[in-house]
């Protein structure tokens, strides 16, 4: 309403100098770039790169943010048996995780392209427990694994088992959790490509002799290729720095890398050994993240070079 | 060659009779997988024994009531929705500049803008989070709120671009050409002609940044000064010191906001879109 005054207002008013801003700006791209292009870049670089920054200077600090430099995080995290184990065992659950979810979801995937009507629907049903709280999800499997939980009252109930069993904090209980959150978002990428995928090759495929089994192994899997890339990266990096699953479902048993993370944070306070850690594992996803890049690049001049 | 062909021809005879069928099993038991622990959870909020009580003997609203009278859990909801709403707004309006910049202009700097809005998916929660931490060390906003609607930002731009994007790409910018024709100048015309045409995008870009805020932990737990608790991270104090039935209240809430933001986001913009990358 205080525009409409200003712009009768004329030239002097809020309208008029704004006008005068675009005219302006429209008359040199390169203020007009910046002015649209300026805010969100300023936004990702002082608040995003920036902090990765600082974090890969403060990890070549000795014990306090302010330290002098030193190597020694990276030695000492690099050289300790446990740490080791610890970042072993993170890969091999992660690797477990990454291979159950692109199983079930690409199966998942498959079922609903391939032999379901209302897809939209079912994809609906899929994203939507996504959508909730990741702490609630887990809650939820406390609740269901637990000793003389949902898991064990019902088992009792049926008389399978004679006593709770309690599968909550063991690695079971960690996969369990990691599957179910992860479940929804490889099958996106897996639905997408599968869907984009043309049918015709498979009766093609059929028509040429070949099975069902081989006719997926020999032309849906690799057209969907990058799909399956993607689906995988996706579930490999959030699980392979969590601590919130193994924290909350895993008991003392089943440190992964991220509680490590956490812990120099939230209790020891050694923040340059935790941003070392950090650094660290980060590296770990580049690297896995430019094979997997290259997986997929090479998947795509195979098929039609899209 | 062949003989693995032969040995595979009983799996191949299975798969031509029984495919169809089996794709529905998969698909009945991963939707029970997928939806059993959420129907545990509203089951158990209204179980009047607590946790530990499966089938639950009695059924109760108790818990629901204790919940309103809480005025802990009310105060993180309070805190949490004047992050999300704030962080939405600012995320929704440099999501749309990015995709803006990425339909219109060929410069060198687009693909930094690309990469940099799509990173913070690919960097590790815990590492992004701690970084935070430790730039506002150095760096003070001066205040821990600002900094959790700035960390939270960071978090959702990637997710908001990815759904605004799309809709930039494909508006037809004929529209536009015919909008200048008749006079319009260029701010005029993306407000009457650009802005409604993408707005749906957009809205649905921002629904999706709002619920991703609303559920965010990582970073709000790293981020966080001393006593403020947004409503996942008083969900993880209370799982991890001290688990009352009304957890199972709070997450039947959680459920109930996420779904109602989903849904209207996806009959605003196509479920695939936001699958594709």
């Amino acid at each position: 309403m205080g525009d409409t005054e200003s712009t009768e207002r004329g030239p002097g008013g809020l309208a008029g100098r704004v006008r005068g801003i675009t005219d302006f700006a429209r008359e040199h791209p390169r203020v007009r770039r910046g002015l649209i292009a300026g805010p969100p870049t300023t936004f990702l670089v002082l608040f995003f790169a920036l902090p990765i920054l600082t974090m890969l200077v403060i990890s070549f600090r000795a014990g306090d943010i302010n330290g002098p430099f030193t190597l020694d995080n990276y030695t000492n995290f690099l050289t300790s048996d446990t740490y080791r184990t610890v970042l072993w065992r993170t890969l091999l659950v992660t690797v477990q995780v990454t291979a159950v979810v692109t199983v079930v979801g690409y199966a998942l995937a498959y079922s609903i392209v391939r032999f379901s009507r209302r897809t939209t629907l079912l994809l609906l049903l899929v994203i939507l427990p996504f959508w909730t709280s990741y702490i609630i999800r887990m809650y939820a499997w406390i609740n269901i694994l637990q000793s003389g939980g949902v898991l064990d009252s019902t088992l009792l109930l049926l008389n399978v088992i004679d006593q709770p069993i309690g599968v909550l904090y063991s690695q079971t209980a960690v996969l369990v959790g990691f599957t179910y959150v992860w479940l929804p978002l490889a099958v996106l990428p897996f639905y997408a490509s599968l869907s984009n995928m043309d049918p015709d090759l498979i009766e093609a495929a059929k028509d040429l002799g070949a099975g069902p089994l081989k006719a997926f192994l020999t032309v849906t899997l690799p057209t969907t290729l990058d799909g399956v890339v993607t689906g995988v990266i996706l579930v490999f990096i959030p699980t392979f720095g969590s601590f919130i699953t193994p924290r909350l479902l895993g008991g003392t048993d089943n440190i992964m890398i991220g509680m490590v993370i956490e812990n120099q944070f939230k209790s020891a306070f050694n923040y340059p050994f935790g941003a070392a850690i950090g650094i660290v594992i980060s590296a770990v996803v580049v690297v896995l993240l430019v094979l997997g890049a290259r997986v997929g690049a090479g998947n795509l001049q195979g098929s039609d070079g899209q | 060659m062949s003989l693995l062909d032969g040995a595979l021809l009983p799996v191949e005879r299975f798969l031509q009779q029984h495919g169809e069928r089996l794709a529905q099993v998969v698909t009945v038991a991963v939707f029970a997988f997928l939806w059993l622990p959420i129907g545990v959870l509203v089951v158990m909020s209204f179980a009047a024994g607590g946790v530990l009580s499966f089938p639950p003997q009695e059924l109760t609203l108790r818990w629901y009531g204790v919940f309103l009278s809480n005025d802990t859990a009310i105060q993180a909801i309070g805190l949490t929705l004047r992050i999300s709403v704030v962080a939405t707004l600012v995320t929704v309006t440099l999501s749309t500049l990015i995709a803006y910049t990425v339909d219109r202009f060929a410069f060198r700097g687009r693909s930094l803008i690309q990469l940099l809005a799509t990173l913070p998916i690919v960097v590790p929660l815990v590492v992004t989070g701690v970084a935070l931490v430790l730039f506002f060390g150095t760096v003070d906003l001066g205040s821990s709120y600002w900094e959790i609607v700035v960390a939270h930002v960071v978090r959702t731009i990637p997710f908001a671009t990815l759904v605004i994007i799309p809709t930039f790409l494909t508006f037809d910018r004929g529209l536009e050409e015919a909008s200048k024709d008749l006079g319009a100048d260029e701010l005029q015309t993306f407000l009457q002609v650009t802005l409604p045409n993408v707005f749906p995008g957009i809205l649905a870009g921002g629904l999706l940044a709002f619920t991703i805020s609303f559920n965010e932990f990582v970073f709000t737990y790293f981020v966080k000064g001393s006593g403020q608790s947004t409503l996942p991270v008083y969900i993880w104090d209370q799982i991890r010191y001290n688990v009352t039935p009304e957890v199972n209240v709070i997450s039947v809430v959680f459920l109930l906001v996420a779904v109602s933001m989903v849904l209207v986001a996806v009959s605003l913009t196509r479920v695939d879109l936001i699958a594709r990358r």
